[in-house]
Order: C-alpha cells, then structure tokens, then sequence
C-alpha cells in the first residue's frame, strides 16, 4: 500500500504539472527562449565570435553553459513560484499536508516535474543554438546531466519555496543564490580564469558541475564522476531537508 | 474518535497561548461545534486537527492513535473544508476533482462517477469545465464541500462552511451535513452562527482565549443558562434576564420600569453570557 501510493504521489504531481504546462505551454515556451537567445547573441555572436576557449570557438563553449544555467533556472522556477503560491496565497498546498500521499513521494513528483520543464527547456535551446553554428557531441549521458541538473535545483525549488514567509522571498532567493550561479559557476567562463580561492569557493556550488559535464560530454568527453555525484549528493540533501521542513515545520 | 489532548499551540513570537491545554473527545458519528469569537482559538483548533499546524504541546488522537503528518492511514480518515478558499484558480472544477481523488490513490472511474453526483447534487455540473476563478464565492464553497466528499472522510471539519452562501444554499448545506451525519459520518464545525450550531450540533464547546469555556449539549447549555429569558429595552442599552421558570421571570417583570419582551432563551444567549462578557471586559 505504502509503495502504491509513493508511486501514485509521484504520477499526481506529474500530472498536476502537465495540467499546468497544458494551460500555459505558450507562455513557458516563449519565456525559456528569451534570456537563453540573448546570451547566444551577445556572447556568442557578439563578444565572443572571434575568441576562442581551449582551441575551440566560443559558441561550443557557450552552449553546454547556457543549457545548465537553463535547466536550473526552469526546473527552480516550474517549481518554486507555484509552490510558492499554492502555499501562501490559494493556500490549495494545505490540501497536500492533509491528503494520505506520502510527502516524499510529493517532493519527488515536483523534483521531476521541475526536471521535465528543464529538459523541454534545454531541448529547445539546442535547437535555438544549430543557427548559431554551435558544434557538439551529444549522446544519452547529455540528458541525463540536465536531467540530473533539473532534479537537483527542483529539489532547491521546493525547499525555497517552504521556507519562504512571503511571495517576494522566492524572486530574493534567485537573487542571491539563482543569480550569481547562472554567471559565476563555469558557464560564460573557464573557472582557470578567476583566482584560486574564488575557484575553490564556485567548485562547491552545483552548478559548476552541471555545466563542466555537459561541456565534457559536448566536447566528446566523458563527464568527472565527482561532479556527477556531487550534483546527486545535492539533490539527495535538498530533497531530505525539505522533506524534514515539511513534516516536522509547526506552522507551514 | 477523535481525542484532543492537552493541546496548546502558541505562535511565534505572540504573546499569548492561541490554544491552552484544550482537551476534547468527540466521539465516532456526533455532530460537534465548536463556538467562539474571533480570535478565540476555533481556527487554530481545526487546524491542529488536519495537521497543518502541529502543536507546542499535546497530540490529537484519531481512533486511539496518535496523528502526525507521516500518519496518511489516519488522514485518509480526514476531510476539512476551510474557512478561506483554498482551490486552485487556474484548474477547472473537473481537474479540482480529479486532482483530490488522485491525491487519496481513487481508481479514475470512480473519481469521475462520483464527481459527477457530486458535483451534479450542488448545480456545480454545468460548470464543471469553467476555471476556478471564474465561479462565484458561493459555488466555490460548493465546490470545497465536494471535494472535500469526494474521498468519503469518515470525519469532516469545515471551518465557517456557510459562509458566503446565500440563504437557500446555506439550508440546503445544512439539510447534507445532516444527512451525512445520519449515515455516521463525524462532522466537527466552527461557526460563527449561533442557530446553524443550534439546528446542526449534538454538542457545543465554546470556545474563549483558547480555552474551552464550556462543553455541553445545545439544550443542556441553555437549561443551565435558564430556559426563559426577558430583554428590557432599556434607554441606553437591552439588558437581558434569565429565569428557569415562566412564573420566576413574570414575577421579575412585574418589577420593571421599561418595556420588556418575554421569549426563549437561545445558544446566542449562552454565548454572549459565557463569552460576551468578557469581550466588553477586553
């Protein structure tokens, strides 16, 4: 009974996301092409159309790093902004806490459905990049870090989102810890290039290892191990903490 | 059965104890009401029921034991309709539904025959495609009583239900609530009308600065009050006074001044003698 209904929690939630993206998919396309289409023009056509990073072209620099900073950003918001909502302004999270589904079994369900929109974002930015003549090798292990990625900041969109007091503590917690991430943590930018306690200091935060995999994998590589399980070890803590917050939190 | 323990909640960072060491037993099919002015704990209460707020101190019990959020055998038990809508704005009634039964693990065809009779029984059938926020108040109460009927709770807690609803809609929810009740279903409400808790409840706390002030049956409440009351309409206010015999209250009468009206003592009597006073008082 207990496995039915962990299963059964996920696919509701699944399904609570699909009804969502159904009702707006026009919006959510249009809005994950926009910050993702500027970068490619500024950086990779303007700035960076006649540099080069490690013997290779900019743009093949360029890509894997927006396609991480991009899957987080949309997994993070698919998550956080509606949590956010159905929390402290429809108050419809109150009939979440009520129902029998197992809260982990929840927070699973919205770090997949966070994931999937981060996919359907980074699948639409590697089409968005062919027109900018941006090469790389992609295989199954690709997806599966964006994947990974999606999971992991889904989890952090959860956890923001029971934590936050009020509808403007979520658009703060992008500000401070969304933001600098998308241009610190190796996507516009080899690390190599910033001093060594600022390396060590952006080689903690998850999102340093989303890009430098995908741009491994994007290069014919194979991504570091370590990164790959540091980005699980991420999502596996967000996910506990939230669930944590969640059960034992006196007032939610 | 549902046991309240020695339930004291206190906020954070308020001053005084929202819920104070209230304990309460309701027993398997009773029609129960909580009463009390605003602020007195009656949310707060219901609340500490459902589990979406946990208490400082105590523990609810249902059917002997202890409810956490972890406890989803003993949610299952459980439906609350709140006092503020709590649906989503952007789902349609038929999605509204869909998703509470597939929250509680419901095999698709049932959700859907029994949304239909739901939904069909409150006149919500027509709109069933419509998007939350295109509904009024009204019917978006409706649609919180179907919902929350959807599962078949073994207890129901609604918080205010009538509110919002129009007078025929408000009979028509207290003529379902009595019916539900008659088949076994617990019914635990707070209201802040005092005949809706006289027509529906078995038995009535009352409840004052998070405690409970008394606990008693509608009549009993009343008889102990005394069962015949007369209102002198003074110049500056009504004073009311209560007699436990027709005789004891005429002889009264013969002493006053003003007019006076002799009448039946009502819940709204108790209430404003247990609590009322002590609202002047604050």
């Amino acid at each position: 009974m207990e496995t039915k209904m962990f299963f059964h929690g996920i696919l509701t939630v699944l399904w609570e996301k699909w009804v969502d993206f159904k009702f707006e998919w026009k919006k959510i396309t249009a809005s994950a092409l926009v910050s993702p289409m500027l970068y490619m023009i500024a950086l990779g056509w303007g700035l960076g159309s006649t540099s080069t990073v490690t013997d290779r072209p900019y743009i093949d620099f360029l890509v894997p790093g927006i396609l991480a900073l991009t899957t987080m950003n949309t997994s993070f918001s698919a998550v956080a902004q509606p949590l956010n909502v159905q929390r402290l302004f429809e108050h419809s999270f109150d009939h979440i806490i009520i129902s029998p589904t197992p809260m982990p079994a929840y927070i699973v369900g919205q770090m997949l459905g966070g994931a999937l929109r981060g996919m359907y974002s980074g699948i639409l930015i590697l089409l968005l990049s062919i027109p900018f003549g941006a090469t790389m090798h992609l295989s199954v292990s690709f997806f599966l870090v964006m994947l990974l990625n999606g999971l992991t900041f889904g989890a952090l969109g959860v956890l923001a989102a029971i934590l936050a007091t009020t509808h403007a503590d979520i658009a703060r917690f992008s500000t401070f810890a969304i933001l600098p991430m998308t241009f610190l943590c190796n996507t516009f930018f080899p690390l190599e290039r910033v001093p060594r306690l600022i390396q060590i200091l952006i080689s903690i935060l998850p999102l340093t290892h989303a890009s430098g995999s995908l741009r491994a994998i994007a290069y014919g590589g194979n991504p570091n191990p370590l990164s790959l399980l540091i980005l699980l070890l991420y999502a596996v803590v967000f996910m506990i903490v939230a669930n944590v917050v969640i059960i034992r939190r006196k007032n939610l | 059965m549902i046991e309240i323990d020695h339930v004291t909640k206190i906020y954070p960072h308020a001053k005084n104890k929202a819920l104070d060491g209230v304990s309460l037993s309701i027993p398997s099919g009773e029609f129960f009401g909580l009463l009390g002015p605003n602020g007195a704990g009656k949310t707060t209460l219901i609340s500490v029921i459902s589990t979406l707020l946990l208490p400082t101190e105590g523990e609810v019990r249902i059917d002997g034991e202890t409810l956490t959020r972890r406890r989803g055998d003993l949610k299952r038990k459980l439906a609350l309709i709140t006092q503020h809508n709590s649906l989503r704005g952007d789902m349609t009634l038929d999605q509204i539904m869909e998703l509470q039964g597939r929250l509680y693990a419901m095999e698709k065809g049932e959700i859907r025959s029994r949304s239909e009779e739901l939904l069909s029984f409150c006149g919500l059938l027509e709109h069933r495609k419509k998007t939350v926020r295109k509904l009024s108040g009204g019917m978006k109460r409706k649609l919180m009583l179907c919902r929350a009927l959807l599962t078949k709770p073994e207890i129901l807690i609604l918080d205010e239900p009538t509110i919002g609803l129009d007078p025929a809609s408000r009979r028509q929810m207290w003529d379902l609530l009595r019916t539900l009740n008659r088949q076994g279903m617990t019914i635990l409400l707070t209201t802040h009308y005092i005949d809706e808790a006289q027509y529906l409840c078995q038995r009535i706390a009352l409840i004052d600065k998070g405690k409970v002030a008394r606990l008693e049956t509608p009549q009993a409440l009343i008889c102990e009050l005394g069962e015949v009351a007369i209102d002198e309409y003074r110049e500056e206010r009504t004073e009311s006074a209560f007699f436990h015999s027709k005789e004891e209250a005429l002889e009264y009468a013969s002493h006053l001044q003003n007019k006076f009206m002799l009448r039946s003592t009502t819940l709204e009597d108790v209430f404003l003698n247990v609590v009322g006073r002590g609202l002047e008082a604050r």
